[in-house]
């Protein structure tokens, strides 16, 4: 049944109502859920530059046991002409054209059992979109949840599907932006400028070495001049030591002798 | 006359002294120097990718520097003893020339560590980690030192995984972003060498990923390498400098 609002009893008074209200029913269901990106944990890979990570809808979809709940992924420019009649798996909402031929694309299938409610404390539940690459080429699988091909921004909601009628949808996200990877060839390697250190090393060491050299030609330019030395000069230690001679033969002689 | 000893006795002896100081500082120079050229932190096919491994061709110099200063410390001892001008004035000119190649080993140590940046080591792990070259051993020894790096110091990159992501790399040619925003030995790994959680590494939530950058890794052994280069080196010349000083007085002094 493509309708899924309970009937009221007084269906007939709310002929009026209904009337009013048939432009913008078409029976879809428009949630109060912003789809956002995860931000708890906090990941390091939350946007890389052809991923990101969003948040599961969890206690989002409550009564539609039977619906299909599909990821719409587009471009932010494109987010507002998306018609959700679009069916999943069709060459219009196929991966594989994304974006050039086709504005927004439809995956990450999943039922309510996937995202039970409420969410367990301290699982992290997550959906990273763009983490299947086996497929990104192969149109035999439109729903590929393929790498995003650019940085974006890109929009995302998520519809459910029963059948092929779309019941519910949540509201668009906020626009999302990739990461650009800059070229190494941009980082500067130049700028490294000299430390205080090595400058204060440097210039000590230079006079310290200027004094020497001009201490070494000082002392050959005065080798051997008495000019600078001599008050201080000093002699080798004589080998020989010098030895009290008795110039006269003189013996001590008893005083008899004489 | 006395006074006079006296002065040169105590000349004698603190040139004596001095000279035991230079020769067991010249070989400790030379152990030290040994064991930086040992590179016991695998850091050496990192620095010659770069092409900045003047540090250890300052460590090269050190070691021969610091075995001179000890031969010529007992030269010293012998000409100050005896006394002999000869002897004194080989020594003044060999020490001087000694003193020459440490400041030049200290220079080149102090210069190249201050181009030893973040920067230098990031564009390098860019452009080589994982460059698929058959024939390039260059590029296989930065991997190979990377990957050992990463995985003793539970690091990624240079400054975080998201260097993988700000800069493309010769990495990404080959490994695709959504299977791999960073190495898988930025992952955490268990026993058997395979990552705890390969889904939350790609992810990036704590505890199954290695958040650190390498860079600390890195510098922490190049900065006490060029410690022990340079400033040791510095040291010993100031008491180098004051004890040829002191020499050259004294040889001025002797009489022949």
């Amino acid at each position: 049944h493509p309708h899924s609002r309970p009937r009221h009893p007084g269906a007939r008074t709310m002929l009026p109502l209904l009337l009013l209200l048939l432009p913008a029913a078409h029976g879809i269901v428009e949630l109060g859920y912003t789809p956002a990106l995860t931000k708890s944990p906090r990941l390091e890979g939350l946007t890389t530059t052809s991923t990101f990570v969003l948040e599961q809808p969890r206690c989002v979809f409550e009564g539609y046991n039977n619906a299909d709940i599909w990821l719409v992924v587009a471009l932010d420019k494109a987010a507002s002409t998306f018609n959700n009649t679009a069916g999943p798996g069709t060459p219009e909402t196929a991966f594989q054209g994304f974006p050039d031929s086709v504005p927004a694309y439809m995956t990450l299938n999943a039922t309510l059992a996937n995202y039970p409610c409420p969410k367990p404390a301290g699982d992290i539940t997550v959906l990273r979109v763009g983490s299947e690459t086996s497929c990104a080429q192969d149109v035999a699988r439109p729903t590929c949840n393929g790498p995003l091909p650019g940085p974006g921004p890109y929009r995302v909601k998520f519809l459910a599907l029963e059948g092929s009628e779309p019941v519910a949808e949540t509201a668009w996200s906020a626009p999302i932006m990739l990461r650009t990877a800059k070229s190494p060839s941009s980082i500067s390697t130049m700028d490294s400028g000299h430390s205080a250190g090595m400058i204060a090393l440097t210039t000590i060491l230079s006079i310290l070495f200027a004094i020497l050299l001009a201490g070494l030609v000082a002392m050959l330019v005065f080798w051997g001049s008495d000019s600078c030395g001599g008050s201080s000069t000093f002699s080798k230690p004589e080998s020989v030591t010098v030895r009290r001679y008795n110039t006269h033969h003189v013996y001590d002689q008893p005083s008899g002798r004489l | 006359m006395a006074k006079s000893d006296d002065c040169i006795h105590i000349l004698q002896g603190l040139l004596v002294f001095g000279n035991v100081v230079i020769g067991m500082c010249g070989i400790a120079l030379a152990a030290e120097c040994i064991y930086f050229v040992s590179d016991p932190h695998g850091l050496h096919s990192l620095l010659k990718a770069t092409e900045n491994d003047d540090i250890y061709a300052a460590a090269w110099i050190g070691i021969f520097v610091g075995f001179a200063l000890f031969a010529l410390s007992i030269l010293g001892i012998v000409g100050v003893i005896k006394p002999s001008r000869t002897l004194l004035l080989v020594y003044i000119i060999l020490m001087l020339i000694t003193f020459a190649f440490e400041m030049a080993s200290c220079i080149t140590a102090a210069t190249h560590r201050d181009f030893l940046t973040p920067n230098l080591f990031l564009k390098q792990m860019l452009e080589r980690y994982q460059k698929s070259e058959p024939a390039n051993s260059n590029g296989n020894e930065v991997t190979k030192t990377w990957d050992k790096l990463m995985i003793q110091n539970h690091c990624c990159g240079v400054l975080g995984p998201s260097d993988w992501q700000e800069y493309t790399s010769a990495f990404r040619l080959t490994h695709s972003d959504a299977d791999y925003p960073w190495p898988r030995k930025c992952c955490v790994v268990d026993a058997q060498g395979l990552p705890v959680n390969l889904d939350g590494c790609k992810l990036g939530v704590p505890g199954y990923y290695n958040s650190n950058g390498c860079y600390n890794a890195i510098s922490g052994p190049v900065n006490a390498h060029v410690w022990g280069v340079a400033w040791f080196g510095f040291a010993i010349l100031c008491w180098t400098f004051c004890v040829l000083l002191g020499t050259m007085f004294y040889w001025s002094g002797i009489e022949y």
